[in-house]
């Protein structure tokens, strides 16, 4: 990476009539590994670098980026942003909340550093799975494996004096199988992610994890029965509600969302001005409250400074059922007459950054598991879930169990075969009674963009007990 | 251009001399361009330019890729990636790279979309079409976005080639009321063709019918299929015909070749033709790209391969590499007989949908799914429409549904839009009759 090359792309846009101007570099050191039933599919090692221009210029908005590393191309990009910002042309000017430069340097340390692990050692780490998987007594059809490596070194500067430099690595898995017994195959998935070294593969278990997976869609085909379709208790276990903090409140927070800047593509939000649900409005019970945190350490999502140079914090986006704070870049701020809170992301030096969640999950209670369990007559447990999906408006979802068991009388009786709950964010988010006091995570790549940015992210949180639910 | 061809074949001479067996190269030159809007203004106008070479490289049936960007130390990415092949694994399914040296068809990119020196006037012909069908309340978002690349791919096997593509594409989505909107796209691969009104006419012609919706019921309906919609349909069939997919068990077209998998209507073909976003001349591997019929008539012919997948099936290779995974460029469905009028009296009472979003699956090898209808859902009724429609979600499976069309249009639009309705296709409206309906309780 050049630095004096991005400062001189900086420097030449100021010396235009601009409003406001950044610049923006990331290399990556990306390695990407595909693996078919234990076998490697491909291999792949790049590095890619670039870096791109953003200009406010009357009150229209201008990008522009290239991977070659050249004064003169600099001017170009900067050219083309200063003009398509002019032309933009807009009735209402765009501007950013107001910030302070920032000059700064962060990176993420490694217990374990990835440049030190051989190629044939990365690629043992999985092959590994796939032999425990294939000795675990459960018939395993096929396995896809993927990793991908990313040692992410950015560059930032802006007009306002901000400097951030920063070093990131990223390691992330997607293993997904097939069981097939009697005739009839259940499929499963996990994802694994970590910002850190190699001490990755120490944390996250994929060989205890996946084999756990392979039994539970063995048991699902062989032991699981039917949910007779009524009103019942619903326990969640931490990865249902981590994504359904991810998909009903964390998107619906985004302000960009709520402003309208995303709805041709993930839509809108059925939080807005003027609207049922605002700011101060309850969606969930006292027990809800959900929060977003880039900032925790070794997380997916983890990040000290935003991609707009802004410092990154928790922000309580439920706070005991009550919509409390919305996640904002510097360009939704301005128009709600809000501050960023360092939610702005961008996945490449060729992406605009936009709002983006970072690890969003429900904040512990004070139950244990076994409570909310034994406090429940006639109820599911789903621990972990396959299909969901929701709105774009992120009212109503559905989310369908993986692992689940009936509750009777406060005990677990059998797998459940695919229970699903289909229902509203309102509806879910009040049914919470009670929440435990031990959080989990799980990695997710977050959907948004055109063209699509996926970020990492965490999706997390407790077991929460959901009262008199409709479950099918 | 032939500089940069020859500086590719250099790269595919190097690894060959570092002791690859089997070297492609692919330089792209691209110009890309896009404008974001939304409450119809502009929000972003977006310019990306990139220069990469690909190349991946096979040492003793191990594969390895990487992405040259800095072309000043080539040989020390090569040497890099020739020891990455080196300590990788062998992949005893690895079939080779094609053979032969292939006349390709000639690109036909249109220059005008190089360098678009006003896209934000198309854009406002959009919005002015959607405020006109729909009046000037009317809340228009979307994208516009052009593509122009240059493609010179060499293969140590043969194949050696240039290629030009354009396209460009317009998604516009109208809000006539906070939860009633329609959708309309325009894509081409060409300006000449493009008509940027034709999408905002559509998107505000649903978005004005679908004021005041209620909450719909759940069951099973006859449901007409809009062209946009189904595009997403056939996006996901297309897929699973990948042989890649049916390998990994992604697909419910696993065991399934030469058998019936839909009515005698349905005829399904992959073709990147000139017409087509995704137009190409030939593939990853070299091979040149062609018509390739999956579903004929209802019986599933092919799956699409690449030299590797083709080997495993006993198979020639259908030009859809993907050097790992062979993907579909183009779906087409071939027209019915049918006017759209025609498929709503035929279907007399159910729904029809405009648009979907968020499609998942709980066991693609089985088919079971869901997905998110948006923007216009509207009931109809002895063929006619008499209420908006919101909340639904079709709950269904791939092998019912294709076994339940029962209607196709003779009118066909090319669509394309953000990764719902991905790849491209050639998509006509469909009755499918039969199709699950939930919603929240």
């Amino acid at each position: 990476m050049e630095e004096e090359i991005v400062d001189y792309a900086l420097e030449y846009a100021q010396g235009k009539k601009v409003e406001y101007a950044e610049a923006r570099a990331l290399s990556q050191i990306q390695d990407r590994l595909i693996l078919r039933n234990g076998v490697v599919e491909a291999y792949t090692s790049a590095i890619d670098s670039g870096f791109c221009v953003r200009i406010i210029a009357n009150g229209g908005i201008g990008f522009a980026s290239t991977n070659k590393w050249s004064k003169e191309e600099a001017k170009t990009i900067v050219d083309l942003a200063f003009k398509y910002a002019k032309a933009t042309n807009r009735k209402d000017k765009l501007r950013f909340a107001e910030e302070k430069g920032v000059v700064k340097k962060w990176s993420v340390a490694q217990k374990k550093k990835i440049e030190n692990v051989a190629p044939e050692d990365r690629i043992s780490a999985f092959t590994e799975v796939d032999k425990a998987l294939a000795s675990c007594g459960v018939k395993v059809a096929a396995t896809i494996s993927q990793c991908s490596i990313d040692l992410i070194t950015k560059y930032f500067v802006n007009s306002e004096g901000s400097r951030i430099s920063s070093f990131v690595p990223k390691i992330g898995a997607y293993l997904f199988i097939t069981v097939a017994e009697q005739g009839k195959t259940e499929q499963g998935y996990e994802q694994f992610g970590y910002s850190g070294g190699w001490e990755a593969f120490g944390v996250w278990k994929m060989e205890e994890k996946m084999v756990h997976n392979a039994n539970v869609l063995r048991d699902v085909i062989t032991k699981a029965k039917a949910v007779k379709p009524g009103n019942m208790d619903l326990i969640c276990g931490s990865e249902v509600t981590g994504i359904a903090a991810h998909e009903s409140c964390g998107h619906p927070m985004e302000a960009d969302r709520i402003l309208g800047r995303e709805m041709s593509q993930a839509g809108r939000s059925f939080i807005y001005k003027g609207g049922e649900y605002w700011i101060g409005t309850r969606i969930g019970s006292d027990a809800v409250t959900v929060a977003d945190d880039p900032t925790i350490e070794n997380s997916y999502g983890y990040y000290l400074y935003d991609d707009e140079g802004i410092k990154a914090r928790r922000r309580f986006l439920y706070k005991e059922g009550i919509i409390n704070e919305f996640l904002h870049n510097r360009e939704s701020a301005a128009k709600l007459g809000a501050r960023s809170n360092g939610s702005s992301r961008s996945i490449n030096y060729d992406r605009e950054p936009i709002v983006r969640m970072a690890n969003t999950f429900v904040v512990p209670g004070k139950s244990t598991e076994e409570e909310l369990i034994e406090d429940v007559k006639e109820g599911v447990y789903m621990k972990s879930f396959t299909e969901w999906n929701i709105d774009d408006r992120r009212f109503n979802q559905r989310y369908v169990g993986k692992e689940a068991y009936l509750i009777k009388n406060g005990e677990l009786q059998y797998p459940v075969a695919r229970p699903v709950i289909e229902t509203t964010t309102l509806k879910f988010w009040s049914a919470v009674d009670a929440v435990s006091k031990k959080v989990e995570y799980d990695a997710a790549t977050c959907g948004k963009g055109d063209p699509g940015q996926g970020v990492p992210v965490y999706t997390g949180g407790p077991c929460m007990r959901l009262r008199e639910v409709f479950v099918k | 251009m032939n500089d940069l061809l020859d500086r590719t074949e250099e790269i595919v001479k190097k690894a060959k001399r570092l002791g690859a067996d089997e070297v492609i190269a692919k330089t792209t030159l691209g110009k890309y361009r896009q404008v974001r809007f939304s409450n119809n203004q502009v929000d972003i106008t977006v310019a990306w330019n990139d220069y990469t070479t690909d190349l991946t490289l096979a040492w003793k049936k191990r594969l390895v890729a990487t992405q040259i960007h800095d072309f000043h130390d080539v040989d020390a990415s090569l040497k890099q990636l020739i020891g990455l092949a080196k300590v990788s694994q062998e992949n005893p399914t690895f079939g080779g790279f094609a053979k032969g040296s292939f006349q390709y068809s000639k690109s036909q990119p249109d220059k005008k979309l190089e360098d678009l020196e006003s896209p934000t006037e198309l854009v406002f012909e959009a919005i002015n079409a959607a405020e006109k069908e729909a009046g000037s309340e009317i809340d228009s978002g979307g994208i516009l976005f052009t593509k122009f690349e240059d493609i010179y791919q060499v293969s140590s096997e043969g194949p050696v080639g240039f290629d030009s593509r354009s396209a460009v594409e317009l998604s516009i989505r109208a809000f006539s009321e906070r939860e009633a909107s329609g959708h309309g796209v325009e894509c081409s691969s060409t300006l000449k063709d493009f008509k940027p009104s034709r999408a905002g006419a559509k998107a505000g012609e649903i978005a004005k019918l679908a004021k005041k919706p209620k909450i719909g019921d759940e069951g099973a309906y006859n449901v007409v299929f809009d062209p946009l919609i189904f595009g997403s349909v056939l996006g996901v069939w297309a897929g699973m015909a990948s042989a890649f997919n049916v390998m990994i068990q992604m697909s419910v077209f696993v065991d399934k070749l030469g058998k019936k998998v839909a009515p005698e209507v349905v005829t399904l073909k992959d073709n990147p033709a000139a017409y087509s976003m995704a137009q190409r001349v030939f593939d990853d591997e070299g091979v040149p790209t062609k018509e390739n019929v999956f579903i004929d008539h209802g019986v599933l012919k092919t799956y699409l391969h690449n030299t590797s997948t083709a080997k495993l099936f006993k198979a020639k290779t259908t030009g859809n590499a993907g050097l790992v995974a062979p993907n579909p460029w183009n779906v087409e469905m071939k027209p019915g007989d049918m006017s759209k009028e025609e498929l709503f009296k035929e279907a007399n009472n159910g729904l029809y949908l405009t648009n979907t979003w968020y499609t998942r699956f709980q066991n693609y090898a089985r088919g079971d799914f869901s997905t998110i209808p948006r923007d216009g859902i509207f009931l109809f009724e002895k063929g006619e429409i008499k209420q908006s429609l919101k909340d639904l979600r079709i709950s269904d499976n791939v092998l019912t549904m294709l076994g339940n069309v029962t209607g196709i249009s003779k009118e066909r639009q090319h669509v394309h839009w953000w990764a719902e309705a991905d790849p491209p296709s050639l998509s006509p409206y469909v009755l499918i009759k039969n199709v699950h309906m939930t919603k929240s309780k």
